[in-house]
């Protein structure tokens, strides 16, 4: 215990600070305080949805740089983890690309039968 | 990331390798490093599949959201914001801990490490505390995914008649008229208080008496009938009025089952009810009329030209063999039970009577209504027609729960839900039963690290499963800080 310093520069892996830590913690807290708070205030449903996806992002950020000592840990494991990242954004914009092409209902009901894949729907007789 | 045995270490304690320190560095690593860093690398891939496997569903909700914002705007009301944000922070906190736990194992702080563990551990059986208590309050009022969405409650907390009308206890009698998005009454047997029958001018005029009677049996058990009319035989025997007496209702009347004021009647319908020379009679059957029994009702022969005041609507006969569920079924016969299986006209008529004092009616009692003036706001209909005796049956009748006026209007303002709302907690019950079923998993694994830091395992050379298993943990808080505002502080 007295050769923390010790183990600061020269232990397994890099050792974060309790100021680092708390900070982070405290920092998460406040954020999300802040994005209930935010989303009593109406900036319109667009608008309301990004601040409220800009402060998780923030939020990960932290989580991720700090909690889980990406910012001081090798390149390689931050490479693994953007990759990650990336190829779940091509996963999310290539669907939404591609969403135009769905049918509205996605329930089946008696009353509003999914439409025939091809032609028109049969006329009730 | 099982511990090693200790004996091959202990066998090879000195074996030129240069592993000292922590035993359960393993014979095939060069070093304590070595070690750390194959687990390390180990732990980010697996991290990056998370990732991948959750962000399926992260497609599945926007996709969705993209499409059918309005659903999104609606169904987010039955989330708890409060637990919600509870949630987050407990996670946090949790995260905060368990990356101090980190910490403390690379300085070789037991006591430290032993008291981040139980935090972290703490806070993730808090997290599946409050995850129970939503998870219990949703299935039990039915907000539930897909088609079995289907609330017995509104999100403001209102009580709702479900398209299954089997909640528990006794709900409300509101179903949405899809066409004009507002609150109609639901079926007469199952319900059917109108709030406009509190107003003056519109509550019937009705004598309600309840009699005893009893169906005349041959020898053989069956039923005698009437040789004339083929109406079974029927002899009523006492005869009592039922007094107006229930009082006036509102959603958190805890008086409602006072039995001293039970049993009672009032008028259940909309304005069309209980018009002059029209008779109701509602029927109880043995074991049913305490409050819960199921509903059901008696008609006489005449009941095909009568369907139309049952419920508002004509019948065909098709449809009336589709209900028919007691003996005698495919001719229309006195006192056949008949289940009402979907009625949702508004302008329904009956009178609802009232049995709190939750005693059991024995298995021929009848319930007649006979009202004499109609409601002020409604025309006069043609009364010539309207001589026949009709005779409804019910065998429970409920304490019903009117919504006051000040709810109808909120439910009007909130609007009925918009179709496939369930779809929001099919994507709800994914992406939050995934997660989850990350921390019950997040339990295990750090009862596990507990009791290895209990029994001093790990040491400023040995804290890898400490490092990784607090990765985990934050991945898996990184996933709840973008379920929290996805699902909901949706705007």
């Amino acid at each position: 215990m007295a050769s923390s310093e010790h183990h600061d520069e020269h232990g397994i892996s890099h050792v974060a600070s309790v100021k680092v830590l708390v900070g982070t913690g405290g920092a998460l807290l406040m954020l999300t305080l802040v994005t209930v708070l935010a989303t009593r205030v109406d900036f319109g449903a667009n608008i309301n949805l990004a601040v409220a996806m800009a402060i998780a992002v923030v939020k990960a950020t932290l989580v991720i740089l700090f909690f889980m000592h990406l910012k001081y840990d090798k390149l390689f494991h931050s490479v693994i983890f953007v990759s990650a990242l990336l190829a779940a954004a091509l996963f999310v914009g290539f669907t939404l690309m591609d969403s135009g092409q769905y049918q509205e209902t996605n329930i089946w009901h008696p009353d509003s039968p999914p439409l025939a894949p091809f032609g028109p729907r049969p006329t009730s007789g | 990331m099982t511990p090693p045995s200790e004996q091959p270490h202990a066998a090879h304690g000195d074996d030129g390798h240069g592993h000292t320190g922590s035993p359960f560095i393993q014979h095939h690593y060069d070093d304590a490093q070595h070690q750390f860093d194959a687990g390390k690398l180990g732990i980010w891939i697996f991290l990056a599949q998370e990732v991948l496997f959750f962000s399926a569903l992260f497609v599945a909700y926007i996709l969705y959201r993209f499409h059918h914002p309005e659903i999104y705007s609606y169904a987010h009301k039955y989330l708890d914001v409060n637990m919600g944000a509870i949630n987050t922070a407990v996670l946090i906190f949790s995260s905060l801990t368990a990356a101090w736990a980190v910490r403390a194992a690379q300085l070789g702080q037991r006591k430290l490490l032993i008291a981040c563990l139980a935090g972290t551990l703490l806070c993730a059986l808090t997290f599946l505390g409050v995850k129970y208590v939503e998870y219990s309050h949703k299935i039990h009022e039915h907000i539930l995914f897909g088609a079995r969405f289907d609330p017995c409650v509104s999100s403001g907390g209102i009580p709702l008649l479900t398209k299954n009308n089997e909640c528990p206890g006794h709900k409300s009698s509101i179903l949405w008229d899809a066409e004009s998005a507002k609150p109609v009454q639901g079926c007469f047997a199952d319900v059917g208080v109108d709030t406009d029958l509190r107003k003056p001018g519109v509550q019937a005029d009705c004598e309600v008496s309840e009699t005893t009677i009893e169906i005349k049996k041959d020898a053989a058990g069956n039923i005698e009938k009437d040789k004339k009319t083929g109406k079974w035989v029927i002899e009523p025997k006492a005869s009592k009025p039922i007094p107006k007496a229930c009082p006036p209702l509102s959603l958190h009347d805890e008086h409602r089952h006072d039995a001293s004021n039970y049993p009672c009647w009032r008028a259940a319908a909309q304005p069309a009810v209980c018009r002059p020379g029209w008779f109701y009679t509602l029927r109880c059957t043995a074991g049913s009329c305490a409050p819960g029994g199921k509903a059901s009702f008696v008609t006489s022969d005449s009941f095909k030209d009568r369907a139309e005041c049952i419920d508002g609507r004509s019948t065909k006969d098709k449809e009336l063999k589709n209900v028919v569920k007691g003996e005698e079924d495919k001719k229309v016969s006195p006192l056949t039970t008949y289940e009402i299986s979907d009625c949702t006209r508004s302008d329904q008529v009956g009178i609802i009577v009232e049995y709190g004092d939750h005693e059991e009616r024995p298995e021929e009692v009848i319930v007649t209504a006979t009202c004499k003036a109609p409601p002020k706001a409604v025309a006069t209909p043609n009364l010539s027609d309207l001589d026949t005796e009709l005779v409804l049956g019910k065998k429970a009748i409920d304490p019903q729960t009117p919504v006051t006026t000040h709810d109808a209007h909120e439910l009007e303002a909130m609007g009925p839900p918009p179709d496939n709302t369930g779809m929001f907690f099919t994507i709800y019950f994914a992406m939050t039963g995934l997660h989850g079923i990350h921390v019950l998993f997040g339990v295990f694994v750090f009862i596990w690290l507990l009791i290895r830091a209990i029994k001093g395992q790990f040491t400023p050379d040995y804290f890898g499963p400490v490092d990784f298993a607090a990765l985990y943990w934050h991945i898996v808080d990184l996933i709840w800080i973008f379920l929290f505002p996805l699902l909901y502080l949706i705007h």
